[in-house]
């Protein structure tokens, strides 16, 4: 067993490693992230994080819902520490599983990866209260540094093939699909909430309230052929599906193409502003155009902003973190976004659930897909149809949705002694 | 006499000056406060007013050197009289503000802000700073002669925003501004409380640009309540002179800037006489100004519901706390929801206006600079580009 499965099993175990090992760690991830671009490619099939926030045992309980490393690909999109008791068992994990299998998880930058707010909300402290001394929290922020911005995900199918799994609810079985599954919801002990095929191209669905709505009225299937076939598809053998770009936060006004993404120096503090402080900051929002952001960071956007950027990058869907969403994931702008949120029960009193999405392959073929553009529903779609045959159509989503582990005491601090003055 | 005064006193009515300090030997390094440095007294220092020219330099701790005026109001209906305390410097321009409107929190004073007010004139000259006296604080609100003579004082949150909101349409009216300029409420503790639910009732209309608390959240207070009533009955009752009292204040690191507490400590307190013992000369000595405990029947009444309302008043919102993190469940969720901007400042204690008084006016700038709508340039939307041609 070697040095690094020996750190990985006692950091599973939830205890720190030793500060020499930790500095070694940290030099040898950032040998490796150097290496990364700014935004990484990553082949599907993936399962996308959301924020974990030191949270240690749900994170193994992300891993027991999602399968473990290496035989899950993962992709994490940021926000590993701060606010939870375990930041740094948690980020440590994730980074001996990096440098293990670096072609089996990738680990993009959020915006608590920084001093300036591990200072504030929770690391700083935990790594002086477990090592005595500020070292480790300097070695993992230089690690921090070295994070890639985004993630790319290509190859993703857009029909995601049924699982065999049994509805938790055993009255909804009926609804088991013959047409082609877009989105497929599941509990963590693996049981069927929900399912939702493909809506046709001018029935738009809002799936915001999805988690908490279950029955959604089946659509009609866009297309004919049996789904996961290549006769479903039709032969234009452009790429349908298009990418989904990760990213911690959203988008930036000074960001309209993704090679500008790649084109920033990423090996520093987060910036109080400018694209890559907007791209860990920013939060999509039911307005027209830009706004504001409330959070003093980054801005806010509109769905206007996501599906001009998609089309004009080829992308079937943006997701991010960032957002505590109490369902666990909330899809937007015609499911053209999608915040994805891991951390249940987040900071132990919020009560909400978390996710987890998982991206199929596309098996029959590297980028083989389908492209609606038969003439089948272009009487009823008119010209909104015609605007949207433009746009990727998204990939299938298989959400898993899991609650709170049961929570370990252990380490946790004494209850904060209470203000004796405030009024 | 400034440029800052000379222009600010234009079109102002006729107004007491600053009481002049002369008993004191000028020699002396540090005077100890003279009494009437407390706004409480300057009613009574109308007397006192001298020719301009013949008058001294005010101490260094003087409010005078914080703000340009104070003013006293008068209001009357039909269950009160009250004669409210504000201390002012007017914006530049009251049609484009900023003015930033603070209100102390219980058992504290306007001249809370005084150091945090000369830094916001530092950084942006323009700007106004209105800070507020409550009720028992420096203002006095006495029922009205016909009201029953049993009706407890009140002190509810409602009450207390209602005061507040007259305080400001009242100095709006005496200086003769058409609208209330562009604003920032910044409240601390109780007065957090207040500018919260001024915010949630939308009672500034469209001048409210946003809203600054300072180190209150509805969880840890009424977490704290229990211990408040401890606390009071350990804090002194009675201190031998001002000196004295700043000392308890730094010492104790309730006010952690021996600076501020120089500036408002002596505005917490008022002269009573002394028990003096036989043969002794009759003697002064200082208790607090406003009884605190009294309040305690309102004290759940100030923090309930208070994170709901912050999150739903319109208007930015920011937070600022001091030490740590610690939010509860509904600010929790807001903030991690993106819905209002939080600062924690490791450095400081809780009356953080005072202990940072600088980064706090730098902070509390900042985030006007960000929501000045008449400043604010947002990329162009999609549909603009595609009404002006443009390939988006």
């Amino acid at each position: 067993m070697s040095d690094l499965d020996k750190a990985i099993a006692q950091l599973r175990a939830c205890r720190p490693i030793p500060e020499n090992q930790v500095r070694e760690l940290c030099y040898k991830a950032r040998e490796l992230l150097i290496e990364e671009g700014n935004v990484v490619t990553v082949d599907a099939p993936v399962t996308i994080c959301g924020d974990i926030h030191g949270q240690f045992h749900d994170l193994m309980e992300l891993f027991r819902v999602g399968g473990d490393v290496p035989d899950t690909n993962y992709l994490f999109m940021g926000d590993f520490v701060d606010r939870g008791f375990y930041s740094l068992e948690s980020f440590l994990l994730l980074l001996c599983l990096k440098v293990r299998y670096p072609d089996r998880i990738t680990l993009i930058r959020g915006n608590h990866e920084s001093r300036q707010i591990t200072m504030v909300y929770g690391f700083y402290d935990e790594c002086l209260r477990k090592y005595g001394s500020a070292n480790v929290w300097r070695y993992c922020c230089e690690v921090f540094d070295h994070l890639a911005l985004g993630a790319l995900v290509i190859g993703a199918t857009t029909d995601l093939a049924p699982s065999d799994a049994p509805f938790s609810d055993p009255a909804s079985q009926s609804t088991l699909p013959s047409e082609e599954l877009e989105i497929e919801i599941l509990n963590s002990a693996g049981q069927i909430l929900n399912r939702f095929t493909r809506a046709t191209p001018n029935s738009s669905q809002d799936l915001s309230q999805l988690s908490q709505n279950p029955s959604s009225p089946s659509q009609a299937p866009s297309r004919t052929g049996a789904p996961g076939t290549g006769a479903a598809s039709s032969t234009n053998n452009s790429t349908n599906t298009g990418a989904v770009l990760c990213v911690h936060g959203g988008l930036s006004p000074l960001i309209d193409k993704i090679d500008k993404i790649r084109l920033l120096d990423r090996k520093q503090e987060v910036p109080h502003d400018g694209a890559m402080c907007d791209l860990l900051w920013s939060d999509p929002d039911d307005i027209d155009g830009w706004g504001l952001s409330p959070r003093g960071a980054g801005f806010l956007f509109g769905a206007d902003i996501v599906k001009c950027f998609n089309h004009r990058n080829d992308l079937s869907l943006i997701c991010r973190a960032h957002q505590l969403v109490m369902e666990g994931f909330k899809e937007m702008f015609d499911s053209t976004i999608v915040t994805v949120w891991s951390a249940p029960n987040y900071c132990y009193r919020c009560g909400n659930v978390a996710a987890i999405l998982e991206l199929g392959e596309d098996g029959s073929n590297a980028g083989y897909a389908a492209r609606s553009n038969g003439d089948a529903n272009r009487s009823r779609g008119g010209p909104l149809a015609e605007q949207r045959r433009e746009l990727h159509m998204g990939p299938g989503r298989r959400y898993r949705v899991f609650d709170a582990a049961p929570q370990d005491s252990r380490g946790m601090p004494a209850k904060k002694p209470v203000a004796d003055y405030f009024l | 006499m400034s440029e800052l005064l000379r222009h600010s006193l234009n079109g102002t009515p006729p107004r007491p000056r600053p009481n002049p300090i002369s008993q004191y030997d000028p020699e002396e390094s540090h005077p100890p406060s003279d009494s009437s440095s407390s706004p409480t007294d300057s009613v009574a220092s109308i007397n006192t007013i001298r020719p301009s020219s013949r008058e001294q330099a005010a101490q260094p701790t003087h409010w005078t050197n914080y703000f340009t005026q104070d003013l006293y109001l008068d209001w009357r209906d039909d269950t009160q009289t009250a004669k409210y305390h504000v201390y002012l410097t007017p914006p530049q321009d009251p049609k484009k503000g900023p003015l930033f409107i603070c209100h102390h929190g219980a058992g504290a004073s306007g001249l809370s802000f005084a150091l945090f007010a000369k830094h916001i004139k530092r950084l942006l000259p323009e700007a106004g700073i209105l800070s507020l006296e409550a009720r028992a604080h420096g203002s006095i609100v006495t029922p009205a002669p016909n009201a029953n003579d049993t009706t407890p004082a009140d002190f509810s949150i409602k009450t207390l925003a209602s005061d507040a909101l007259n305080m400001i349409r009242l100095t709006q009216s005496h200086l003769s501004w058409p609208s209330i300029p562009p604003a920032i409420l910044i409240g601390h503790s109780l007065g957090g409380a207040i500018v919260t639910e001024l915010a949630a009732t939308a009672a500034l209309g469209s001048s409210l640009v946003g809203y600054c608390v300072l180190d209150v959240v509805e969880g840890s207070a009424l977490e704290a309540l229990a211990h408040m009533k401890t606390y009071l009955s350990t804090r002194p009752t009675h201190f031998s002179s001002l000196d004295d009292a700043v000392n308890w204040h730094t010492r104790s690191r309730t006010i952690r800037s021996p600076e501020s507490a120089q500036i408002s400590v002596p505005s917490l307190l008022r002269p009573v006489p002394a028990p003096t013992e036989a043969g002794a000369s009759t003697s002064q000595q200082f208790t607090w100004h406003t009884d605190l405990a009294s309040t305690a029947p309102w004290w759940e009444d100030w923090f309930q519901g208070m994170s709901r309302k912050f999150l739903s008043g319109r208007g930015a919102k920011m937070l600022i706390l001091a030490g740590t993190d610690r939010l509860d469940k509904d600010l929790m969720i807001g903030q991690m929801q993106g819905k209002f901007q939080l600062v924690v400042l490791p450095e400081a204690g809780h009356f953080i206006q005072e202990d940072v008084p600088e980064r706090t006016a730098e902070l509390v700038v900042e985030f006007w600079r960000r929501n000045d709508r008449s400043a604010l340039v947002l990329p162009p939307k999609v549909s603009e580009l595609i009404a002006q041609g443009k390939k988006v």
